[in-house]
């Protein structure tokens, strides 16, 4: 698979709630690519993030990976920010 | 940032039968309401306006306001235990952030479980949070109640306007159970 804009649109606009619905408790969401047809979804502290507010890693891998069914890509895998498990 | 992760999904109760609510009252009157908040800001009043609608609109009988200290952990066990034996009906909110209203929703369907009518409220902004929650307890059409988001910087009187909408979603859910049409 070769990643072209519509591609990256289409992940863009499957992840747009879930940055909205981060973005309430202070955390950003960014993604990339890893390999052909995966995601690497990262979601990082901002500076006003709430302390607990995250919810755990299978839940948050849950929604992703039903996010991007719509796209051409499937979730590799979370990352939290760092200290967080 | 504080403490980790917290896991909602992590609890010592024994999951018996996902999809399966409490059996429901035919009536509100008399009954015993417990107004289980969570410590977010404004969730108290919330829960609180809602119980005195229920009372003015049902009859309904005492309310009974308990705490959920650590709004992302799952209910503890002496907490569903004061529920059970001091509550007819369970009102728990307000879920409005991702891991309290992921955590909203397991705590209904753990008090559901037990035998207890409970109605989740949770803000829209975290529909997918709760959704994911009752997915992952096996419990896909669980229904919970949305308002919009947020609710932490209402008015006393905003509040009170709230109330007076989501007091009837309430009643419906602990009276009918699993309506055809979900909580909007």
């Amino acid at each position: 698979m070769t990643q072209n804009v519509d591609d990256s649109a289409a992940v863009d606009a499957a992840l747009q709630q879930f940055r909205d619905m981060l973005a309430n408790d202070g955390y950003l969401l960014t993604w990339s690519k890893s390999g052909e047809d995966q995601v690497v979804v990262q979601v990082e502290a901002g500076p006003d993030a709430c302390a607990d507010c995250l919810v755990p890693q299978p839940v948050m891998e849950a929604i992703m990976s039903e996010a991007l069914e719509a796209t051409p890509y499937r979730l590799d895998h979370v990352v939290l920010p760092a200290g967080e498990h | 940032m504080s403490g980790g992760i917290i896991d909602p999904t992590k609890s010592r109760s024994t999951v018996t039968a996902a999809g399966t609510d409490a059996s429901r009252p035919e009536q509100l009157r008399d009954l015993r309401v417990g107004l289980l908040e969570n410590g977010k800001r404004n969730a108290a009043q919330v829960l609180d306006a809602v119980g005195h609608v229920l009372a003015e609109r049902h009859g309904t009988g005492p309310l009974v306001p308990l705490i959920k200290k650590q709004f992302a952990m799952p209910l503890p066990d002496d907490l569903v235990d004061e529920l059970l034996a001091g509550c007819d009906v369970v009102v728990i909110g307000v879920g409005d952030c991702g891991s309290c209203s992921a955590s909203a929703v397991a705590d209904g369907i753990r008090l559901e479980q037990a035998g207890l009518p409970a109605a989740v409220i949770c803000t829209d902004a975290f529909e997918t949070t709760s959704q994911a929650m009752a997915e992952l307890k096996g419990d896909q059409a669980y229904p919970f109640i949305l308002t919009e988001h947020p609710i932490a910087n209402l008015t006393g009187e905003q509040i009170a306007q709230r109330a007076g909408g989501l007091a009837e979603r309430v009643a419906e859910r602990l009276l009918v159970g699993r309506p055809a049409s979900e909580a909007a």
